[in-house]
């Protein structure tokens, strides 16, 4: 009966990646969230960010941070999108503009975590 | 056409949002409701925050001039309020994992109240680590 309307994917994969991006994202957001704002200025000033930045552990959690979240959010918006039932143009329309959007906002935020500088004298900040 | 097939309800996809907000709700389909709402809202925050954050490329003063709308008590407060999308999202995500992964379905109405009795717990939790500074102000400390 659905021979010919099945595709191979059996969305599995995608299933089993939304709850383990899931429970990783509940850790990470509470202490974004938490570091975030423990202090005024923690995340709202220049020097708290750069001293944070000199760090490469803040670097490679931000960036696992926010591939992790554009990888869920989509695959979210995907799956609300996947409970209609839609045209095949209309499918690879909107799968196209989702994909595009996530690797144009990880890339950007990519190259703002990346543009931030490394200070000779670490000193100076703490 | 069988006696089954003319007991099975359909409904016109034209009729679908008055179908959907006429069907009894109960606490896992409030759940499911507020889930995508919070997901939504959510994702649209995070294109929002990556946006709100470029200005981090152009130095200190391009950065703490955007930072200082972000510092308006309204706007702190739409951050705390933000915190409740990001909480229920969370704790109902957890109970979506207990449901798939660890017999949730036996309990799942339970780990529903205790997911809001947390959650309001950590929002005002929350609320005190964001607003010490200026209780702690007020109090003259």
């Amino acid at each position: 009966m659905y021979k010919y309307q099945s595709s191979k994917n059996s969305g599995a994969k995608s299933w089993i990646l939304q709850r383990i991006t899931g429970l990783a994202l509940v850790v990470l957001m509470l202490g974004h969230y938490i570091l975030m704002h423990y202090s005024p200025d923690s995340g709202h000033t220049y020097e708290a960010v750069l001293t944070r930045m000199q760090f490469s552990w803040y670097r490679i959690i931000d960036l696992l941070f926010v591939t992790l979240a554009m990888y869920h959010g989509l695959n979210g918006l995907w799956g609300i999108f996947r409970d209609y039932k839609l045209a095949p143009w209309l499918r690879i329309s909107i799968i196209s503009v989702l994909v595009i959007l996530g690797v144009a906002f990880t890339a950007w935020a990519y190259n703002i975590i990346f543009s931030i500088p490394y200070v000779h004298n670490i000193a100076l900040l703490l | 056409m069988s006696e089954t097939a003319k007991k099975i309800k359909t409904f016109d996809q034209k009729d679908w949002v008055k179908e959907n907000l006429s069907y009894h709700k109960d606490s896992g389909s409030w759940a499911w409701i507020y889930h995508r709402i919070t997901g939504l809202a959510l994702m649209g925050y995070l294109f929002l925050h990556i946006y709100s954050l470029s200005t981090l490329t152009s130095g200190k003063e391009a950065f703490e001039a955007k930072m200082k709308t972000f510092l308006s008590p309204p706007l702190l407060a739409l951050e705390w309020l933000l915190f409740v999308f990001v909480l229920f999202h969370s704790l109902n995500g957890i109970r979506v994992v207990l449901v798939d992964w660890a017999d949730g379905a036996k309990y799942h109405k339970a780990l529903y109240r205790y997911s809001w009795i947390i959650g309001i717990i950590l929002f005002l939790a929350m609320g005190f680590v964001m607003f010490s500074h200026e209780i702690f102000k007020l109090f003259g400390k």
